[in-house]
This record gives structure tokens, sequence and C-alpha cells, in this order.
């Protein structure tokens, strides 16, 4: 039943993916509109795909992959909808759907093989770890799709090729500012995840850094964003600069936190 | 009944002569119009582009001669043409479908000077109801005015034809929409203060621009805009500062040189932290150095730039009339076909008629004969009428359909031969003469029984009763 929540709220997702593609193709702002109120619906699904994990017995783990994912691509639609209410960025959000459908389906086809817990990773810091992490992950993920969003759309002014019309995209001012807010929520998130993960590790191997590679990477992440912070917020930095750095930052954390390991 | 349009637009009269034309109360001429034998409805259409008359007439030779008259001797006052034009030449003439395309077209912006401005539409129906007020609108041209709002309103939603700018203030502004959230908090420096600076201006103001400089070499002449525009006036000695601030720059000043150069912007960029600004240059030569474009979140654009996008969303509005054509044709269709069934009525209704009067005789003959009671009578009053209406149900029904199709013309043949309306010795005959309606009918009459629903045009005669204000 949980998995055929998941998976359907990974098949709205990608009709919310297949109506903003739609949207933006033809350009069509009726179809932008109806595929944020599905990316809203997947949303809903989603939100009802976690609360059923706690009517299992024993509840699964947040610590797992799977489910960390999908909390992640969640927490992200569902800041992408709350910056909805702030401004015209149906196209911002119409584009969270499909990082959304991949994680969802992702989660769906993996959620169900989830094994016994390697030894520590329950508890209440791992918990924390994770959904600190995730929320982070989340905000930094829109600020970095945001990121490419003003990227193009910076270029093809330059270019004398301007988007015009309804088509239903953000001005550049306001993807500037989806990365105030993202930088604002997600660094400080990003930093208590860390401590969290911290204290896991000190309460697992008596060490406050175990020097693995998802610590160091992830270490590196938070500086590459510390400095982001101070030239956003110190220094008043914006525009193209932030915004190519912002999308760069997050590839490397992302990969930092779900791809390092692979580099075993 | 024939529907006859006669005017002159931009492309058959020059605006000198167009102005002369030109009607600002169009009631009492519409009246005079009306009055006339030759006319039964009249609207008239007086814009900037064009002067047009649409009229319902039973005589074209004698309403087209009413209206050339109309307008070379009434609106046009006799007052000779200039000598490269004629009379012939800068009036048009369309009748029947012809007409109603053709309005059809004018409402939807299709056959319009800019392609998709969305000003003709409200203009026709201010026509339209200045018509209705003083009478000399009826129900057919309500009818083919509820065809043409209907037309507008489809090709303004199923097509992209008002979609894009294609002025280049208006370009300028959907730009800076694209840069900027809302202009509402937004500091403008205007550099010059001639025309093309408060053209510009006054579209940016309208979009709502909040905080406006001007910086001109004469300070009166900078002056005298700002005070026009509620802004500050500076010296171009003052530019450094100024665009500093500024998140949008409009410049349009004569200079041999670029008077707004890289290290400018690039100082402007390092004060204001890489916030966006949006430069217009549509001096000429260029007051803004090109390599301006270079440097990140600065968003320059020339005359040239701006001419180029607005003739690329024209171009696209022009491809966008191709679908907007093939609406309007379903429209012409839908309206012909409305038109086609008014020629039912009168057949319809002798059939009627004549299927009464047989019912009446015979029932006549019958109560003669057998001199049943009263309640007996009333009986067999309802149950023949029932027969009747029955019986003739389908065939009637089947006549309004067919009669708005293409053949529906043989169908009333058809009718009249099964029926023998034409055979005045047919039983039931008697009753033509003794109303006399079906062949001293007017259009009118037929018309607004039609409107009313005997007719039942299929989705629009609500339309035409609400008039413009159901667009």
């Amino acid at each position: 039943m949980l998995i055929a929540l998941h998976q359907a709220a990974a098949a709205f997702y990608l009709l919310a993916t297949l109506g903003t593609t739609l949207g933006l193709a033809l350009p069509n702002a009726r179809l932008a509109r109806f595929a944020v109120w599905t990316l809203a619906a997947a949303a809903l699904l989603h939100a009802a795909a976690f609360a059923g994990l706690h009517t299992l017995d024993p509840p699964p783990s947040l610590t797992t992959r799977p489910a960390a994912v999908s909390l992640m691509a969640w927490l992200a639609v569902a800041f992408a909808l709350v910056l909805l209410r702030r401004g015209r960025l149906e196209g911002l959000a119409g584009l969270v759907a499909p990082f959304a459908f991949i994680g969802t389906l992702y989660a769906s086809s993996a959620i169900g093989g989830i094994g016994p817990l390697a030894d520590g990773a329950s508890g209440s810091l791992p918990h924390l770890h994770v959904i600190l992490a995730s929320a982070a992950l989340a905000m930094l993920g829109v600020a970095g799709v945001a990121g490419v969003l003003f990227l193009a759309e910076a270029r093809q002014l330059k270019a004398k090729r301007p988007v015009a019309g309804r088509r239903p995209l953000p001005s550049l001012e306001a993807l500037d500012r989806v990365n105030l807010m993202a930088l604002a929520l997600g660094f400080p998130l990003m930093t208590f995840g860390m401590l969290a993960g911290m204290l896991w590790s000190q309460g697992l191997s008596g060490r406050v850094w175990d020097s693995s590679l998802h610590a160091t990477w992830t270490g590196l992440g938070w500086v590459i964003f510390g400095a982001l912070v101070v030239a956003r917020f110190v220094l008043g930095w914006r525009g193209r600069y932030i915004a190519a750095c912002t999308t760069a930052g997050f590839i490397f954390l992302f990969f930092a936190v779900v791809g390092v390991e692979a580099l075993r | 009944m024939k529907i006859l349009l006669v005017g002159m637009n931009h492309r058959t009269a020059p605006v000198e002569v167009r102005e002369r034309f030109a009607v600002d109360e169009p009631g009492p001429w519409l009246a005079k119009l009306v009055a006339s034998d030759e006319i039964d409805e009249a609207v008239l259409l007086s814009t900037c582009n064009r002067v047009e008359v649409v009229v319902t007439t039973r005589q074209l030779d004698a309403a087209r001669h009413r209206l050339r008259s109309f307008f070379l001797r009434e609106l046009g006052r006799g007052e000779p043409l200039p000598e490269s034009l004629s009379p012939h030449g800068i009036l048009y003439e369309h009748v029947d479908t012809d007409a109603v395309r053709h309005l059809l077209r004018v409402s939807s912006s299709i056959d319009a000077l800019v392609v998709g401005e969305p000003q003709i539409l409200g203009q026709v129906k201010d026509a339209f109801r200045e018509a209705t007020e003083s009478g000399a609108s009826g129900p057919v041209l309500s009818r083919l005015f509820a065809a043409a709002f209907t037309a507008a309103k489809r090709v303004r939603h199923e097509t992209r034809i008002a979609e894009r700018p294609v002025s280049v203030a208006r370009v300028a502004v959907d730009l800076a929409r694209q840069i900027f959230e809302t202009l509402e908090d937004k500091h403008a420096l205007l550099v010059g203060a001639g025309e093309m600076i408060e053209m510009a201006l006054a579209a940016l103001r309208g979009a709502g621009l909040a905080e406006v400089s001007v910086a001109n070499r004469t300070r009166s002449h900078a002056s005298a805009l700002a005070q026009r525009f509620g802004a500050s006036a500076h010296g171009l000695d003052e530019l450094p500062a100024l665009v500093a601030r500024a998140d949008v720059i409009l410049s349009c000043i004569a200079a041999e040189r670029s008077l707004l150069n890289v290290p400018l912007f690039e100082e402007a960029l390092r004060v204001r932290r890489h916030q966006p600004i949006f430069v217009i240059d549509i001096g000429v030569p260029r007051n803004v150095d090109p390599d301006v474009n270079r440097l990140d979140d600065v968003y320059l654009y020339d005359l040239d730039d701006l001419g180029g996008v607005a003739e690329a969303n024209a171009e696209e509005r022009r491809r966008e009339t191709i679908r907007a054509e093939g609406i309007v044709q379903e429209e012409v269709d839908r309206f012909g076909g409305w038109l086609t069934a008014l020629a039912a009525v009168p057949t319809i209704r002798r059939v009627r008629d004549r299927a009464e009067a047989v019912r009446q005789a015979e029932l006549a003959k019958w109560l003669a004969k057998t001199g049943v009671d009263e309640d007996s009578r009333r009986a067999v009053e309802g149950l023949t009428r029932a027969i009747v209406n029955k019986i003739l149900h389908a065939p009637v029904s089947r006549l309004r359909e067919q009669a708005e199709r293409e053949d529906g013309l043989a169908y009333l043949q058809a009718a009249r031969v099964l029926f023998a309306l034409d055979d005045p010795t047919a039983p039931g005959a008697d009753a033509d003469a003794r109303d006399g309606t079906s062949e001293a009918e007017t259009v009118e009459e037929i018309a607004t029984e039609a409107v009313r629903g005997l007719a039942k045009p299929r989705r629009t005669a609500r339309a035409a009763e609400d008039g413009p204000e159901s667009e």
C-alpha cells in the first residue's frame, strides 16, 4: 500500500513534469498552472505515503537512503510550493517536479527491500541528522534549479532572444530572491545537520570527525556554501555569478551526500 | 435580405482622408440611414484606421447607392478628394458572406494595422452599443455582432495573436518584466529629454515604474521633462552616481561617442553588488558602448535589438493569423447557417397554419354532425391538437435543422411541394389568406422570432441578447 502510494506520487510528479515541459515549450500558462496543481496533488500523496510509514510495525527508519531521498524530494516540492506564494514562480515549481519524480521512483522501487539497519543507525541523532540534511539539500536543490533557470534566462536575454509573451517563466529578480531564501534557510539546516552527524559519529566511534569520504566531501560542500552565504549576505553579491556558484555548489553537495559512496 | 458593408480603411485611404470621414457621434448619422427605405438596420464603426457602415437591406443596389452617397456627400460633406484618389478607390464594399467575414476579421484584429492589437474589439462593441441605443440595430445585426464578438473572443483565447508585444516601447516593458519581478520599486534613469525618451518613459510609467531621474546636457530641458513625470533633473556630470542607482536606464541623446561605457558600468555593478541593470539605448548613434552587454548582470538593448524582437513578435502574430482565419470561418459558417435558417420560418409557420386549418375544419364538420356536449368537444379538441402537433414535430424539427445547412433550401422547397403550400386549392389553404402573414412577413419579424428561439440558433442567441456585455 505504501509503495503504491509512493508510485502514485511518482506518477503525479511525472505528470507535473510533462505539464511543465509542455507549458514552457508551447508556451502555455494554463498548462504550467495545471502542472503546479498536479505537483501539489503529488505532494499530498507523497505526504500520505510518509504518514503511512508509521503504521508499519516496526516503522522503517528514515536513515535508509531510499527513505532519505524520498523525504528530500518531498521537502523540495513543499519548499517550491511555498515559494509560489511569493511571486510568479510557476516555471520554477514545475522544474522541481522531474527531480521529485526521480527521487520518488527510486524510493518506491527500493523502499520495500530495506534490510536491517546498520548498527547505530537508529535513534534520535541519526534521524535528526537525516531530516536536517534532507531539508538542507531540498532547499539548496531548489536554489540550484533556480540558478539553472537564472543562467538560461540571462543567456537568452544577453543573446537578444528574450522569451516573449506569457511564457510562464519567473523573472531574474524572482529567481535571485529564491536563491536568497534558499541559502538563508538551507545553510543553517545544513550546519545543524552536520553537527547532528558529528554527535552521531562521536557516539559511534568516539570521534567527532570520522574522516570518511562522505564527511570530507560534505565538509567541503559546507565550506563552499559558507563562502556563498558570506558573499550573498555580508558582501551583498547577487545576480549571475551567485546563481552559477549556487548551482555548482549544489551539484557538488549532492554528489558528496549521495554519490561519493560509489567511489569506494 | 442582404448584408452590405461599405467603408474605407488604412489600406485604401490615407489618414488625411480618413480623418475627414471620421464620426464622433454615430447616433444621428445612423438615424438618417435607417430612415431610408432601402436600409433596415445599420451600425457605423469609426476608428483611427477605418470608417465602415454595415447594413441589412432588401434592395441591394439602392442601399449600395445610398451608402456611397452617405460617405461622399454626407460624411465627406461633398468636399473633393485629393487628385490621386478616386471615390471608387477609397471605398470598398462587401456583400453577405464577404461582409460577415470582413466584420469578423476586423473584430478579431486580423484586418488591422497592427495584427492582434486589442483596442479594436472595444471599438466594435462601442459601435454596436451606439447603434442599439439609437435604435438602428435590429435582430440580424445583433446576431451578426454577437458572432463577431464570439469570433474575437475565440481568436484571443485560442491563438497567440495578441500575446507578443510589437511596439518598441511595449517590447522594452516586456523585457523589463523578464528581468524584474515588479517595476514599482525600481529606479529609472533617463539620459536625454527628447520625444523618444518621453514615449518610452510613458510606457514604463504605465507599467508601474516608480522613481525617475532625468539627466541631460541642458539642465532646463531635463527639468521640463522631470516636472511632467514627477522626476528629478540632473546634469550629465552626475552620470556615474546616477548609473549606480538605476535599475533601468533609457538613453537617447545626441552624442558622437559612447556616453555610457564599460568602466562606468563596472563601477556601477561594484557599487550595486551586481544588482541587474536593464539598459535601453535608443540613441542614433548609440549612446552606450555595445561591450557593456558583455558584463554580467547588465542587459543592453539598442534600437535594432528592440526592433528585432518587435519584428519577430509581429512575424509570430502573422503566423497566428492562419489559425485565427480558421476560427473566423467557423463563425462565418455558423452565422450563415443561422441566416439560412431564417428562410425556414415562413415555411414552418405555413405548414403549421395549414395543419391547424385542416384540423379546425374537420373538427367543425364532426361537431356539426354529432352535436356532442361541451366536455366531449373539449376532449376531442385537445386530442386532435395533440395528434397534429405530434405528427408535425419531427418534420418541422428536421426542416429547422436542415435549413441551416448548405442544401437547406432544397429541403424547404421539398416541404412546400409535400405540403402543397403553393397550391391555393389544397386543404387549409384559406389559412394563408386569413392571416396573410407568410409572404408579407418582414425580415425583421422573421429574425426577431428566430432570435427568440423559433429557429433555435445554436449557441449565440444569448450572446446576441446580452450584447457587448457578453464579452
